[in-house]
């Protein structure tokens, strides 16, 4: 089954295209990376923040992954003993649950849950943490510790 | 087929200096010379004590397929991650608090990976897949005439592989 080019979001296909340039990268193919990242930034460059958007409005669209669409293709996924989309999905679902938890907490603590620690987020499977430093072996994914990159607060 | 040294690895103790045929493991940046490397020798490889060493094909199998039923799910599963993203995007944007911004920079970022997996799984894990290639091609069909869209570099993208 193909994705249709024309249903797809900005966003949407900057992912796919951001992947095949990370693919292309461990295949230390240059120049078909840097096609893939032009494509991306080409499509990145076509959205339009939306007004007024809100954090109950993230979190609820994760409660729906988590409710939904993660236990229906987990589903499919062990019915079709296809390991590889379980694989992605066991790690997608944990990330998940722990962006869930990063926003509830950032709701009810405001900028305190920040004040004096960091944030971190591993580049190959999307796992969150708050802390001082990061665990030296991803918990999900399990890469080193090199892989699990500090996001910084911006001066504005 | 050419070696690759991962500079992370790497202990210094030369012995692929000493084994290659061509030099092309002694260069001033570390990294191999992938022109002067034979395809397929292996020998600095084989003989790297701290396991450094990798070989980097050239052509790549079709990548395993995923069911209809599986990769319909794994898409709409990315569908919300890229909402999610572009929720955080527009909430950043429309704050000028600094810690805000930031959760939301995490959100954006963590989403975009785990987005990024779903896409592998679902068939377009390497640019060689054949649903990779008819996607570029499908961009091109659609965006191609719009400014900004890289017209040449997804030419010659599509040229190398026909």
């Amino acid at each position: 089954m193909d994705a249709d080019v024309r249903q797809m979001t900005w966003t949407e296909l900057a992912a796919v295209c951001t992947n095949l340039e990370k693919a292309c990268t461990k295949q230390l193919r240059g120049e078909e990376a840097t096609t893939f990242a032009k494509l991306a930034s080409f499509y990145e460059s076509r959205r339009e923040p939306q007004a007024d958007a809100k954090i109950e409005e993230l979190v609820a669209l994760i409660d729906a992954d988590l409710a939904e669409g993660y236990p229906s293709a987990n589903e499919a996924a062990q019915a079709a003993e296809d390991r590889g989309s379980k694989r992605a999905l066991l790690w997608g679902e944990k990330a998940t649950k722990l962006l869930k938890s990063l926003l509830v907490r950032y709701e009810k603590q405001g900028a305190k849950l920040t004040e004096e620690t960091g944030v971190f987020v591993c580049e190959i499977c999307g796992f969150v943490y708050v802390g001082s430093a990061p665990p030296e072996v991803c918990p999900i994914c399990k890469v080193p510790a090199f892989k699990i990159h500090p996001v910084r607060k911006e001066a504005i | 087929m050419h070696a690759v040294r991962n500079l992370r690895l790497c202990t210094k103790d030369c012995v692929c200096l000493f084994i290659c045929p061509t030099g092309a493991t002694n260069t001033e940046t570390g990294q191999i010379d992938f022109d002067k490397c034979l395809d397929g020798c292996r020998l600095c490889v084989d003989a790297c004590p701290s396991g450094a060493i990798y070989l980097v094909s050239s052509t790549y199998p079709k990548p395993q397929t995923t069911e209809d039923a599986v990769a319909e799910r794994l898409f709409a599963l990315a569908n919300s991650k890229a909402a999610q993203e572009d929720l955080a995007r527009s909430i950043a944007h429309g704050s000028d608090d600094p810690a805000l911004r930031q959760i939301c920079k995490v959100v954006e970022m963590s989403s975009r990976i785990i987005a990024e997996d779903l896409w592998r799984e679902s068939g377009y894990i390497i640019a060689q897949s054949d649903a990779a290639e008819q996607l570029v091609e499908a961009m091109l069909a659609e965006y191609g005439a719009e400014e900004g869209f890289p017209v040449e570099a997804v030419q010659a993208f599509l040229n190398g592989r026909r």
